[in-house]
């Protein structure tokens, strides 16, 4: 493509496209649909279906317009103007239907499906195919998540070239040639692709299904809503489409500002949680047990207990952007308290001030066409996994990609991998920042960052919070080479209740609370605030609670004993605050110390906005109303305001919106500050470093019930350690491991594997059976000793008894 | 016969020319030599002058060819010899390395001198074991004496020559998808442009050339271009090595100047046809060209006056049918082949291929229905010119060209029931081999059933 312009006809129609756009591009400019199946606007030009045909004025020959570019002057025939080209779609379309069972009647695309609805449209009504038809064994699992029916298959290689071009996942391949061609996977391989769903939707038959949604509806039987996916802060717009009530399916919309057409397995089968067995939806309130009440009668027991008490809340990532500001404000206006959070990690610094103040300084197209990109302390496919194929995107045209990282990502084969001993990330910036010249990989990637200037982006993930100053290292040094930089957040709308202030020590649009003029902006709308001192941090919160310096304790959308990075101090803090009140979709582990349960409406079932770590505001729409007596979290909270005898200044949503939208316009903010200071030289350290973070799929709460999810990509705990370390420590692939931390202590399968650093253990946080936090003591990361667990075939004990046997 | 000057094929009786003794002894390198002596545009214009044309099947003027590949892109630019040689009929590449290896060397390093290569490639047919042990061979010594490697004959110039193996598909003698093979992807045929020549091996410069065209340019570099430009008809000059198969006495490969009529291939040279029964049909250039009856006995064997019969001169392969032969068996096995070999990427080819394949065994096993015949002819339509690369229109070849020449005899199978030849039909054994069912497809989940296919084979 360029800025190049080419004027063509299509059915006597002019229009003008860029030079290098393929004809099927220019004709439905024109609004005129060219008949095909393996077309698909992100992925390359295959010309494998020849359902395309046009005429071109003066060839001999047709030519397939998925395949041929616009040329000044050229007169396009399409199927509405050319018999001929009619007649090839025509017999085309018979050929593909040659040994196409006749499925229709079972199959899940029927209904919704390109072959179906063409041979309907113009297909011969009866085939001259007399001989029988080529058949398969029907349907073989390629993973738990995704079928496949080689039968019905029109080998367009969509899902090949989706895995090939687009995820870089190739497990799927096309296999035999002639009419024996057919999509395969190596034996006793699984389909283990964290997209693979993405070659379900773009499959143009129903070759391939997904396990979730086979035999479950047919199209005419959903509804459906646009919505935005609740699990990550890449924020992909989807489609969700409910039969009788009930989430059935989950399909990507397109949208090239933010997801492309693409969304990951999580994305696309997590979709049970809100009709999850555990879900609450009636008010609970401490009586001889919980019992149900009205939210009149919880909402007036929680104002008796909070009047004139110490209140602290604590925040999930995943409340709408109203719901955050209706909590940032009832907080301090209401409660008169900081003491509001919703961070795990992160504390405070420029960085974070900025990403609140000013959305959107790096866009998902800033990405794609940036020519130099650093990632720092993200695992991108994990953690962001649609940001993570935009950065696959850059590098497939051209972009230099670097990775700081403890463990390498599945960004390997376009990035350059700098392994770091987890939380000196920022000793690695620093050498990047300061570099003067010279080869090594630190001045490799500062060069690289300098030659690509504003095309450069540094995006800093959520690694970087171990290290107080990291954040603001990585800004600084995205100042020093004139790159772009963003501040990355994972959770769903991290980024929605950092920038509506729940946070103790900004307000809304990053306004520190003890900053006079910035506050003052905010009391114009809000009201005098008590105290301009900067409220306690998520952490500290805990530590006041476990200390009986809280009254109070708000957990909305968040569940400390598993999401919190100190287990022990968790458990402490809710045993001894007096008074724990929780807000969610359920209880789980926290009901023995629950006072009050204030049922939360399902992602689902709200509207409003959610933030992408962009800080682009989306708008979500509900697919159906909140089930039980459950409410949008924002409602719970004006009535609580309302129980405490104060008025929040809004009754509805739109009331709501319009007060915050003036409070979260982007603010001008100076970016020089005294980040500058340097992290310092790296401490000696010769001990071994635990690190950990979520993996994609995991027992987090809203993957409930995605029981195909996880048999499909869920791991079994593991340790992963450097062969160095493994030699030194004894350590023996598939052996297993006890690691012993301050914390706690547990023994886990090893891995051997150059895909760490030396020096460290990686453990996913998460998994089944294993609660990592109980291993922690406030970060993601601690010191560890490592004990090798003898296998049980070895025991002189065993080995004697098989002896005598 | 002693009339008839023989150029690539002159030193055939010579069993010492397969090594490279023997081969310098007469002459060997020389060519070379006077190419390293030249500049490497003086190369070019001397093959362009000779009026060389590709004897791969398509007939392109070499040195325009060579002129194509531009230079100065920052990228290698990379030779490879097309030895995929696959069109059914065809024979002359294999025989001219068994016999001759080190002219097709002297040719290939002559060519990569004239477009600046570093490094050339022998695609070699999966199928070919002794040949490419003879061309490995060979190249070992030329790298040994100095024509092949660094600093080539003192001139500065390095070449690296590598031997590479198919895996046995006749769609690799498509060059893109011989790129594809080579590069160690599915050999499948890919959108042009780019061009090979702008974007070829690994995406980049990349000139492809036939073995039998390139054994060529050793002769033209020693005797000149005018030489070579004398010899047979003004465009199509030179000679052309013919292989001659199927119902003659004396089937065998033939280097005869461009033009001479069939006519003489067939009776001077071939001995006629076996057991002087009459001539019924004969493909002039393998089987993906229209087959040609009797009554072009006469025709010119050069790229035009093949054309105007009606067919293509292709490859020069010619197998020849006689009285005896059922147009329609032959047809099948032809198309059958097709099927087998078609790569699977596009709809028409893959389909088509297969339906007619199936449809022909139909006829042929005494099961024709009257509205098969425009039914072939319609699905032939429907494949010529419109599958991805050239494979479905040379499956296209014998299905129309039988129906035009031979339709009484397609009639009469459907209207006996029977096939007049054989008397194979209804109750005899089925006409319908086996082959056309597809491979029994291994299933991924039941691993322990089968071996399992090795993960290379499955990810690229």
């Amino acid at each position: 493509m360029s800025d190049e312009l080419v004027t063509l006809t299509v059915d006597g129609k002019e229009v003008t496209v860029p030079k290098g756009t393929l004809i099927i591009r220019a004709a439905e400019q024109l609004g005129i649909e060219i008949p095909r199946f393996c077309d698909h606007p992100l992925l390359d030009p295959v010309g494998a279906c020849r359902q395309c045909y046009v005429e071109i004025e003066g060839q001999r020959k047709l030519f397939t317009s998925c395949t041929t570019v616009v040329a000044p002057g050229m007169v396009v025939l399409t199927q509405n103007t050319s018999e001929t080209v009619h007649e090839a779609q025509v017999a085309n379309l018979e050929f593909l239907l040659l040994n196409h069972p006749l499925d229709c009647p079972i199959c899940d695309r029927g209904g919704e499906c390109p072959l179906q609805d063409q041979a309907l449209a113009f297909g011969p009504g009866e085939s001259r195919y007399v001989e029988s038809k080529r058949t398969f064994e029907k349907p073989i699992p390629l993973s738990p998540l995704v079928n496949l029916d080689r039968e019905r298959c029109v080998l367009c290689a969509r899902c090949t070239r989706f895995c090939d071009e687009i995820s870089g996942d190739r497990f799927i391949e096309l296999y035999a040639r002639g009419a024996g061609e057919r999509v395969s996977i190596a034996a006793g391989e699984d389909f283990r692709s964290p997209f693979s769903g993405n070659t379900v939707q773009i499959c143009p038959v129903g070759a391939l299904t997904a396990t979730p949604y086979r035999f479950v509806a047919r199209p005419f039987d959903l509804s459906s809503a646009d919505s935005v996916c609740p699990h990550c802060a890449s924020g992909c717009n989807v489609k969700v489409d409910v039969r009788r009530g009930a989430v059935v399916r989950v399909l990507a919309r397109d949208n090239l500002d933010v997801n492309d057409a693409w969304l990951c397995d999580k994305g696309r089968f997590a979709f049970r949680f809100a009709d999850a067995p555990e879900r609450l939806t009636t008010p609970l309130i401490r009586g001889r047990g919980l019992e149900p009440a009205s939210f009149g009668e919880v909402l007036d027991a929680i104002a008796g207990w909070s009047t004139g008490a110490r209140v602290a809340f604590l925040a999930g990532g995943r409340l709408l952007d109203e719901d955050a500001y209706a909590l940032a404000k009832v907080a301090r206006t209401v409660f008169g308290s900081n003491d509001v959070d919703h961070r795990r990690g992160f504390h405070g610094g420029l960085a974070e001030e900025l990403a609140a103040a000013q959305p959107m300084r790096v866009t998902y197209r800033d990405v794609e066409r940036a020519k130099v990109i650093l990632v720092v302390g993200l695992d991108a496919e994990q953690e962001l996994p649609i940001l993570h194929l935009r950065i696959r995107k850059a590098a497939r045209r051209g972009a230099s990609v670097f990775v700081i990282h403890p463990r390498r990502t599945r960004l390997h084969d376009v990035a350059e991998h700098l392994l770091v001993r987890p939380g000196r990330e920022a000793y690695a910036l620093e050498r990047i920042r300061d570099s003067i010249g010279g080869d090594s990989a630190e001045d490799r990637v500062a060069a690289a960052l300098r030659s690509a200037g504003g095309d450069a982006v540094v995006l800093a993930g959520p690694r970087l919070a171990e290290h107080p100053l990291a954040a603001d290292v990585a800004l600084a040094t995205a100042g020093r080479h004139g790159a772009r930089f963003a501040l990355l957040a994972r959770r769903a709308n991290d980024r929605g209740a950092l920038r509506a202030g729940v946070h103790p020590s900004l307000l809304p649009g990053g306004r520190r609370v003890d900053d006079p003029v910035a506050r003052a902006e905010v009391e114009e709308v809000w009201g005098e605030l008590a105290t301009a001192a900067p409220g306690r941090s998520g952490h500290e919160i805990l530590e006041a609670a476990a200390g009986r310096e809280i009254d109070v304790l708000f957990l909305i959308g968040v569940d400390p004993l598993r999401d919190v990075p100190d287990a022990a101090l968790a458990r402490r803090a809710l045993e001894n605050v007096p008074r724990t009140i929780v807000q969610s979709l359920e209880l789980g582990a926290l009901e023995p110390y629950v006072d009050a349960f204030l049922p939360a409406a399902a992602w689902s079932e709200r509207q409003g906005h959610v933030t992408t770590w962009e800080g682009r505001g989306q708008r979500m729409r509900s697919v159906r109303s909140p089930a039980g007596l459950s409410r949008p979290d924002w409602e719970i909270i004006v009535g609580l305001a309302r129980a405490m005898g104060r008025d929040l200044g809004f009754e509805t949503l739109e009331g709501l919106q319009e007060e915050a939208g003036g409070l979260l316009a982007p603010r001008p903010r100076t970016e020089h500050a005294s980040a500058w200071a340097g992290a310092g030289p790296p401490q000696w350290v010769d001990e071994l470093t635990l690190f950990t973070y979520p993996l994609l799929v995991d027992e987090g709460r809203l993957s409930d019930g995605a029981s195909e999810l996880k048999a499909g990509l869920e791991e079994e705990p593991f340790a992963e350690v450097h062969p160095e370390d493994a030699e030194r420590l004894g350590l023996v692939e598939g052996g297993r491991v006890e690691l012993r931390t301050a914390a706690g202590e547990t023994s886990l399968p090893v891995r051997v594997t150059h895909d760490v650093a030396p020096g460290c253990v990686f453990v996913p946080f998460n998994q089944p059976g294993l609660a990592t936090n109980t291993l922690l003591s406030g970060r993601f990361t601690s010191a560890v000793e490592l004990v090798p667990v003898s296998s049980a075939g070895s025991e002189p004990v065993l080995a004697a008894e098989g002896g005598a046997g | 016969m002693s009339g008839t000057p023989r150029v690539v094929t002159a030193n055939w009786g010579d069993p010492d020319v397969v090594a490279i003794d023997g081969y310098v002894e007469r002459g060997g390198y020389e060519g070379l030599k006077r190419a390293l002596s030249m500049s490497p545009a003086e190369v070019i214009e001397q093959v362009k002058a000779s009026g060389l044309r590709g004897r791969g099947g398509a007939g392109f003027p070499t040195g325009v060819k060579w002129s194509f590949v531009p230079q100065d892109t920052g990228k290698p630019t990379y030779v490879v010899c097309n030895f995929d040689e696959s069109e059914p009929g065809t024979y002359n590449n294999r025989e001219l390395i068994e016999r001759e290896p080190h002219q097709l060397l002297e040719g290939l390093v002559i060519a990569a001198y004239a477009v600046q290569s570093r490094s050339a490639y022998v695609y070699c047919r999966g199928e070919f074991l002794w040949p490419g042990i003879v061309l490995e061979r060979a190249i070992a010594e030329a790298s040994e004496r100095g024509f092949v490697g660094t600093d080539i004959l003192g001139s500065g110039y390095d070449l690296e020559i590598v031997l590479h193996r198919g895996a046995g598909a006749y769609i690799c003698g498509e060059e893109t998808a011989l790129l594809s093979s080579l590069e160690g992807f599915r050999g499948q045929p890919r959108l042009r442009p780019p061009f090979p020549a702008v974007e070829g091996l690994y995406a980049s410069p990349t000139l492809i050339n036939n073995v039998e065209t390139l054994c060529f340019v050793p002769h033209i570099l020693r005797k000149g271009a005018t030489w070579f430009a004398g010899i047979g008809p003004e465009r199509s000059p030179g000679t052309k090595v013919f292989s001659i198969s199927g119902k003659v006495e004396r089937p065998g490969n033939y280097e005869l100047p461009m033009g001479t009529p069939f006519r003489a291939l067939l009776e001077d040279q071939a001995g006629g046809v076996l057991g002087g029964r009459a001539l019924k049909a004969w493909t002039p250039g393998g089987s993906s060209t229209p087959l040609l009856t009797a009554e072009h006995i006469d025709v010119a064997l050069d790229f035009e006056s093949v054309q105007a019969a009606g067919s293509l001169l292709g490859t020069g392969a010619v197998m020849v049918m006689d009285e005896t032969d059922c147009i329609v068996e032959a047809t099948r096995r032809m198309v059958q082949f097709y099927a087998h070999e078609s790569c699977g990427k596009c709809t028409p080819c893959r389909e088509g291929t297969w339906w007619v394949s199936r449809v022909l065994a139909r006829i042929e096993g005494g099961l024709g229905r009257e509205e098969d015949l425009p039914l072939l002819e319609d699905v032939a339509e429907s494949m010529l010119f419109r599958a991805f690369c050239a494979l479905a229109d040379g499956a296209v070849s014998p299905i129309q060209s039988s129906l035009r020449h031979f339709r009484d005899e397609y009639e009469q199978h459907i209207r006996e029931q029977r096939c007049p030849f054989t008397g194979s039909g209804p109750g005899t054994p089925s006409a319908e081999p086996a082959e056309l069912e597809p491979p029994s497809p291994p299933s991924p989940e039941a691993p322990g059933e089968q071996a399992p296919i090795p993960l290379s084979e499955v990810l690229r």
